[in-house]
């Protein structure tokens, strides 16, 4: 590593500035777990500084020490030259340093001068709505992030949202900025403008931390970049040595093959559709979640589902895979109306699922390793005969899934728990790949997978593909949807913006439709 | 260097585990002596008076088993429900219930004793089932928390049978104050007063294992105790098990009740329950609501509620014993806890 004046002169400071963040050897143990190790950071005033990591790499517990939130059990914590040692998220917000989360924390009932406004100390005693939305309106013009102090937050897009709960975090006078994976919920138009508010708050000689787990768009924004591994600091390299390959390698810690290329599925035969949905609604508790959905999944091909989470994808596996029953519309699979069949009939029908949220609606966590990995074939033999259930026949159920999956179990009798989430998702995974014969619905496949697990998962639905399985995909990475499928689909408020091939789609129009734009209306 | 650290294991080793629940036994009895011998008893003299007096004698054996049966039937009860993540609080009101109602069937129809008897049995678990009923509607339909609807029934029932004991039912004959009269019917003794309520409930916990384990329904009950929400995705119909099993619990409750009843009193009184129902929670969740596990449970709870009794000709209140219990239940939540753990010696980095 180059030394400290160097860094300070290559981001154009006076040589000796002292950085605004420094962490040495900062450790924290948890029962049975080493979350961070001997971590050492600088973060200088006027970068964006990216933490990237895999999941469990340690980010989050590192950013909750800096946020007073943990205490560390080792190390040193020094805030603009001053030793600190936060007791409460209270003192790192005195001391500067904010951080805005992946779930926003604002009172949604709320306009936006009262969220502001809400538990800062600066907050007159007294004071009426309209000096609130003056004082709204003002920080809002300092600090250049354009939002009407009026609006209801509820009423705001998620971007927007996000724009408040930054503005709530400097006006409260921080230096550095903690994002927690910020794009995940913005469309890119979002996460561009995002960007731009950004430098401009570093250009005033603050700095941001930027966590995320997308290669491009840490090259994009950083400054430098520091990879953990396993609780411990890898490397902290300057982004412009870096390349998407380099920093995968850095996470993962081997070589690993981006898949690069892929054979589009071949030239489709004019076949039937196996699963047709016309018209479908949903209603929720208070609104609409699907509004007239229709389409038609033909076997052997992947339907991308793009669109920023929470508009409506999890509803949409849900209503495919028989777990909601459709409030009017008509769901046909190979030509048998199969709208209020129940979960039961479709997963026998061949519908497999790997559900958006696998710890609590795909597995039992507390239950053993063989109970979940037999969660779909219990009912029928070898596993059950005449209501009687063999144990011995389903801990081989699970041996053979937990090898093909390539998951090494200690113990099947542990609870599934104590699997790490990426194990918990291929057991998941491999579980429904094999009964679905027709249909498999994958919600955000490779969350909690590393770069090479998620190779290999996206590899097996390739092959169902060419077997003739047709695969639902849904995905907040464009990337991932554009290089795997061959049709996507874009969902907005419950609707489907917009389907196009692959071949024919870019991420400017995909990004245009997740941010609200019928295809039709395109420019 | 070498430092030591504790390092949580995601499964407790079973050798550890039953070591520590044994360590915190004698722990808390260690406990309750330390606090007899400072207040001025003799512990050593009262152990050994207590261990003599249950299991010195034949007449001591058959006071526990007749203590030990109730437990049984109230422990699988909880244990049952506690399968599909219900906590049913209400097997005291079951149990009342069900005794009522064998009762009622013992007092009003008249027939060969090989009818009346299992014409009771099924009387008591359908009282019990009954009692248990409104608050499993609620909870399967309602989301209505189970925890306190079973409880509050537990008080109607009591006061149910105690209005029927001195009321109504009471016996005629005047010999009794505050009971009905002898039923003519009752559960035969097949060792001293031991009758065949203990046996039966020993087969139906047996029973009740190889369900949990060996059939389709017992795996479908796992999972939809463990996560309703992963029964669901699976197309398990959740609420029908959910009502099943709880009417089975109370069905359950209520069969001891009928035991108790038609076997070891005699007669319908008020407090016939003696708590068992309480009891039984305790019974059910230091057997981690494994039915098997109720029998060893049961039996040691027996062996301390006897204790208790023989302590109360010393001059002892009870409250002695429900201390010992509570103190037992915690130790054995902290050792429970605790076998998880492992000492790791590692060799400390230089420098």
């Amino acid at each position: 590593m180059r030394d400290s004046a160097s860094v300070q002169q290559r981001l154009g400071l006076t040589p000796g500035t002292p950085p605004i963040l420094s962490l040495k050897s900062v450790s924290k143990y948890f029962p049975g777990v080493i979350a961070n190790e001997s971590v050492d950071l600088d973060v200088y005033p006027g970068e964006i500084h990216a933490l990237l990591g895999e999941n469990g790499a340690g980010k989050s517990t590192l950013m909750n020490i800096v946020t007073g939130i943990y205490k560390m059990d080792a190390g040193e914590l020094i805030v603009d030259g001053r030793r600190r040692d936060f007791s409460s998220p209270t003192d790192a917000i005195e001391a500067g340093i904010g951080m805005v989360h992946q779930h926003f924390k604002l009172v949604r009932a709320f306009t936006v001068a009262e969220n502001i406004h809400l538990g800062w100390p600066e907050t007159p005693k007294r004071i009426s709505r309209n000096s609130l939305e003056t004082r709204t309106a003002q920080l809002a013009t300092d600090l250049g992030l354009a939002v009407n102090p009026k609006a209801v937050v509820a009423d705001l897009s998620t971007g927007e949202q996000q724009r408040v709960e930054i503005l709530r975090v400097l006006a409260r006078d921080a230096k550095l900025l903690i994002l927690d994976e910020p794009t995940a919920v913005l469309t890119p138009q979002e996460a561009r403008e995002l960007f731009t508010a950004l430098r401009a708050f570093t250009a005033r000689g603050n700095a941001v931390i930027f966590i995320s787990h997308k290669l491009e768009e840490v090259l994009e924004i950083s400054d430098r970049i520091t990879v953990l591994r396993n609780g411990e600091k890898v490397a902290t390299e300057w982004t412009k040595d870096c390349t998407e390959k380099s920093l995968a390698q850095l996470m993962v810690g081997r070589e690993i093959v981006l898949t690069e290329t892929h054979k589009k599925s071949a030239i489709r035969v004019k076949a039937a559709p196996v699963l047709s949905l016309s018209d479908v609604s949903l209603k929720g508790e208070q609104d609409t979640v699907l509004k007239n959905i229709s389409f038609d999944l033909y076997p052997g091909e992947i339907l991308g589902i793009a669109g920023v989470a929470g508009n409506g994808q999890r509803e949409l596996t849900y209503v495919i895979s028989g777990l909601s029953q459709p409030s009017s519309g008509k769901i046909v699979l190979d030509g048998e109306d199969v709208t209020r069949a129940g979960a039961r009939a479709l997963a026998q029908k061949g519908i497999g699922h790997i559900p958006e949220d696998r710890l609590h609606s795909g597995m039992a966590p507390t239950l053993s390793i063989t109970d979940n990995a037999v969660l779909r074939e219990y009912g029928a033999p070898p596993l059950s005969r005449k209501g009687w259930f063999s144990p011995r026949g389903a801990a081989n159920l699970a041996r053979e899934i937990a090898s093909i999956a390539e998951v090494m179990v200690p113990d099947f009798n542990m609870p599934a728990r104590n699997l790490s989430g990426g194990n918990q998702q291929r057991l998941v995974a491999r579980r429904e790949m094999r009964i679905a014969e027709r249909i498999l619905i994958a919600a955000y496949p490779s969350r909690g997978l590393d770069v090479g697990a998620i190779n290999t998962m996206m590899r097996y639905f390739l092959e169902l593909r060419d077997s003739g399985v047709a695969v639902v995909l849904i995905s907040e990475e464009l990337e991932e949807l554009l290089s795997f499928s061959d049709r996507i689909a874009v969902m907005f408020h419950g609707e489907i913006m917009g389907t196009c091939p692959t071949d024919k789609a870019d991420a400017e129009t995909i990004g245009l439709m997740m941010g609200g734009t019928r295809q039709e209306d395109l420019p | 260097m070498t430092s030591m650290r504790l390092q949580r294991m995601p499964l407790a080793p079973p050798r550890v585990a039953f070591a520590l629940r044994v360590l915190s036994v004698v722990l808390a009895i260690l406990t309750a002596a330390l606090v007899l011998w400072g207040s001025g008893h003799n512990p050593l003299a009262l152990g050994a008076k207590v261990i003599s007096s249950t299991f010195g004698s034949s007449f001591g054996l058959e006071d526990l088993s007749l203590l030990f049966s109730p437990l049984i039937y109230c422990g699988l009860s909880v244990a049952v429900a506690l399968r599909i993540g219900a906590w049913n609080i209400g097997a005291e009101g079951q149990f009342n219930f069900g005794a009522l109602c064998a009762t009622g069937v013992a007092l009003f129809v008249s027939g060969p004793v090989w009818v009346i008897l299992p014409l009771m049995g099924v009387a008591g678990m359908i009282g019990g089932a009954l009692w248990i009923l409104v608050p499993t509607l609620a909870r399967a339909y309602a989301d209505v928390s189970e925890l306190i609807t079973t409880l509050l029934m537990n008080f109607v029932a009591m006061l149910l049978v105690y209005w029927l004991a001195t009321g109504p039912w009471l016996d005629p004959s005047g010999m009794a104050l505050a009971t009905t009269s002898r039923l003519p019917v009752s559960v035969p003794a097949f060792w001293g007063i031991v009758h065949w309520g203990l046996p039966i409930a020993i087969l139906i916990a047996i029973a009740l294992s190889l369900f949990v384990t060996y059939t389709r329904w017992g795996y479908e009950v796992r999972i939809a105790g463990a996560n309703p929400g992963a029964a669901r995705y699976a197309g398990m119909p959740v609420r029908t098990q959910l009502i099943g099993i709880m009417l089975l619990s109370g069905a359950l409750a209520g069969l001891g009740g009928m035991m108790e009843v038609a076997g070891t009193v005699g007669r319908l009184q008020g407090g016939i329950s003696n708590n068992y129902g309480y009891i039984g929670i305790m019974v059910a969740v230091l057997a981690r609501a494994a039915p098997i596990g109720v029998l060893a449970t049961a039996f040691f709870m027996a062996v301390l509620l006897n204790g208790g009794i023989v302590l109360q000709s010393q001059g002892l209140t009870t409250h002695t014993v429900l201390a010992v219990t509570g103190l037992i239940l915690l130790y054995a939540a902290i050792g429970d806890e605790a076998a998880h753990y492992k000492i790791l010696r590692t060799k400390a980095k230089d420098g």
